[in-house]
């Protein structure tokens, strides 16, 4: 179920998403808040500042799934591709049953234990990581 | 890709000989195999995984329940030694094989593959469920006899596990839609490969990604003078 093209949205660059952490999701990120540098990466308590330790991700939705308000993080760089995919299913309260894959170069699924660091080094450019998600019935 | 997301088999071949042409570049192991009575051939790679398993010991028994109870007892001294309950671990070695087959019915590849200890004995398809990833377990076991069953190997003749091919195009086609946008050449057996092989411990090397591409260029680059704010047309 799509939401709004994305191409309407206008957030800034950096949005504040806090109280993302991985056992209480807010679908509230649409609150506007004032444009801020310090952006708080999904599950994660600590504020973003360091902005060698995380990097930016760009969050790009492919078919029909759902767009995510806030498309803009700061990540760990350590990370992993399994961090990003459940804190996103459940950003998108996506249902056990549903699989989401990530994508990098918008058809490459990275492996799950594969950290957002070494994926931004390889494919990252002007400051930021673009990543696509699906969510598909992969399996069955 | 001349049609959507379904293709025969010239094309399905087409696309496992660059696979491979990347895999040799990076000494992947992928190789062609073609069966000997017709022009069908599939891909295949073998690899080796050590898992190392902590195995509490009490005395006389293990409190392990796979089904390699064979080769632990070839590993390991008698049980009966352990007077108290005891951490061991235990390193096996498996031998994966991984086969990339084209589908005929589905018009989509097939992933089959098998896993066996060194001396041979088979895994069991418990110890594959074991196997899989993270990621993938909470889907795959809402229903595990349907996506991962054991069927004989269309060409071999051999039994070998099979990641079900049902839901192929329904997961492939937004992606490839997605790309055909960006004008992208993809490799329809890389991009599939990346999104089932992790579920059986089948990992691609990152740099797949970039030989997906006929045109590696700067394609995926972001033009530099574009301002911020339009990060989010891309």
């Amino acid at each position: 179920m799509a939401e709004e093209p994305e191409s309407a949205l206008q957030l800034p660059p950096s949005i504040a998403a806090e109280g993302e952490g991985p056992t209480e999701v807010s679908p509230e990120t649409a609150t506007p808040e004032p444009p801020s540098s310090a952006a708080v990466s999904p599950g994660t308590e600590e504020p973003a500042g360091d902005t060698k330790k995380k990097i930016d991700i760009l969050l790009k939705a492919v078919g029909d799934t759902p767009i995510m308000k806030t498309k803009k993080w700061a990540v760990e760089r350590t990370r992993t591709i399994q961090g990003l995919i459940d804190f996103i299913k459940k950003f998108l309260k996506l249902v056990a049953s549903e699989q989401l894959f990530i994508y990098v170069n918008q058809s490459f699924a990275p492996s799950p234990d594969q950290e957002v660091g070494t994926l931004y080094e390889c494919f990252g450019s002007d400051g930021k990581l673009v990543l696509h998600y699906c969510k598909s019935q992969a399996w069955g | 890709m001349e049609e959507d997301e379904f293709f025969g088999e010239e094309t399905f071949q087409h696309y496992c000989a660059e696979f491979i042409k990347h895999s040799q570049k990076i000494g992947d192991g992928w190789e062609w195999r073609t069966s000997k009575d017709c022009s069908d051939g599939y891909m295949c790679k073998t690899q080796f995984q050590i898992k190392n398993r902590t195995a509490v010991s009490h005395r006389g028994t293990s409190a392990r329940v796979q089904t390699c109870l064979p080769m632990e007892e070839a590993l390991e001294p008698p049980l009966d030694d352990f007077e108290v309950t005891e951490t061991t671990t235990a390193t096996e070695v498996i031998k994966y094989e991984y086969h990339v087959l084209y589908s005929c019915s589905y018009q989509v590849p097939v992933l089959y593959f098998r896993a066996s200890f060194l001396d041979g004995s088979p895994l069991a398809l418990k110890d594959i469920w074991e196997g899989v990833h993270e990621c993938y377990k909470t889907r795959l076991l809402h229903g595990p006899w349907d996506t991962i069953t054991q069927q004989e190997h269309p060409i071999l003749g051999q039994p070998f596990f099979v990641l079900h091919p049902c839901k192929t195009n329904e997961f492939m086609t937004p992606v490839l839609k997605n790309s055909q946008k960006f004008n992208r050449n993809v490799n329809y057996i890389t991009s599939w490969l990346s999104m089932v092989g992790p579920a059986v411990g089948l990992n691609l090397p990152l740099s797949y990604a970039r030989a997906a591409f006929q045109d590696e260029g700067n394609v995926d680059r972001q033009d530099s003078s574009i301002e911020p704010k339009s990060l989010e047309e891309l």
